[in-house]
């Protein structure tokens, strides 16, 4: 990659090798590519809902990256342990979703099929539903229902 | 002319009975249905249209909002994981602050440009000197 003014940069020369601090505890990063990520987000959000709002209020306190570190590997660890979860007992119909997500341009409008069973199993497994905020209530949600166009 | 003026006059007369009728009256055979019918059965088509695109505007308003929120809830993630990063890579250029201006008097490393409290993030990307064309290590 070449930065716009730094044409004599190669790629390489931005990385900056250097390890954490040794006094910063140690926390496995989240290393997920963004359709498994965006597959498992409403579970991640219902179960990790504390965590994450813990860390937006610390976010909103100040933007110092070095503030909220500790609730930042808090979000991390259980985001980790929720990718865990849903890979040990849905593994199949979770990789069904992300794949056709990666395949259909990441619209989750257009992967309801392999989303069908992918929520049925993880409700079956966890008890864990998708539920998204702010949705009319008098009528099904948008992944209960049927699309107009298919 | 001398010898017909004694004959009886000659006049043309109605038929025995009289003439029929004259239809003088438009009689248009009734071709389809009423304009009230016509405004209704267009006030349908149009009212079912409406409702065609209410659904559809419907849908994309709930796929919008579907899509917003998978992404504010994978937003913490994300942030935390860069923010372990920059902080890294702000600590690495302290340490090479340090380092650099170990021998000028008076040099506060790390100290802020600003004299606010508030969180500024560095505007300049900070190379590690070491990686930077032409460093020779001595």
């Amino acid at each position: 990659m070449v930065n716009p003014g730094y044409r004599h940069f190669k790629g390489e020369d931005w990385v900056d090798p250097t390890p954490p601090p040794a006094s910063l505890p140690h926390v496995d990063e989240i290393g997920s590519t963004s359709a498994p990520l965006k597959s498992a987000s409403f579970h991640i959000g219902s179960v990790c809902k504390e965590y994450n709002e813990d860390f937006m209020l610390c976010k909103n306190e100040s933007r110092d990256p070095s503030h909220c570190l500790q609730e930042g590997r808090k979000v991390t660890r259980c985001a980790i342990s929720v990718l865990d979860k849903i890979e040990k007992e849905c593994l199949e119909e979770f990789r069904a979703h992300w794949q056709c997500l990666d395949a259909k341009n990441q619209e989750l409008g257009k992967c309801r099929g392999p989303e069908k069973t992918y929520n049925a199993c993880v409700f079956k497994a966890f008890g864990w539903t998708k539920n998204i905020p702010g949705a009319p209530t008098n009528k099904p949600q948008i992944h209960e229902r049927t699309p107009l166009t298919q | 002319m001398s010898n017909t003026a004694a004959a009886p006059p000659s006049q043309d007369m109605p038929p025995k009975g009289g003439f029929s009728s004259i239809r003088y009256e438009r009689r248009l055979p009734k071709r389809g249905p009423s304009g009230l019918a016509m405004f209704g059965i267009l006030g349908g088509v149009m009212g079912y249209g409406w409702y065609r695109l209410y659904l559809g505007l419907d849908e994309r308003r709930e796929l919008e909002r579907e899509k917003i929120w998978s992404r504010i809830h994978l937003t913490p993630l994300l942030i935390a994981e860069a923010d372990r990063d920059e902080y890294r890579r702000k600590c690495a250029a302290l340490e090479r602050e340090r380092v650099i201006m170990k021998d000028v008097p008076g040099w506060e490393a790390g100290k802020s440009v600003y004299n606010g409290t508030r969180y500024v993030p560095d505007v300049i990307a900070n190379v590690p000197i070491h990686q930077q064309p032409g460093f020779k290590q001595d």
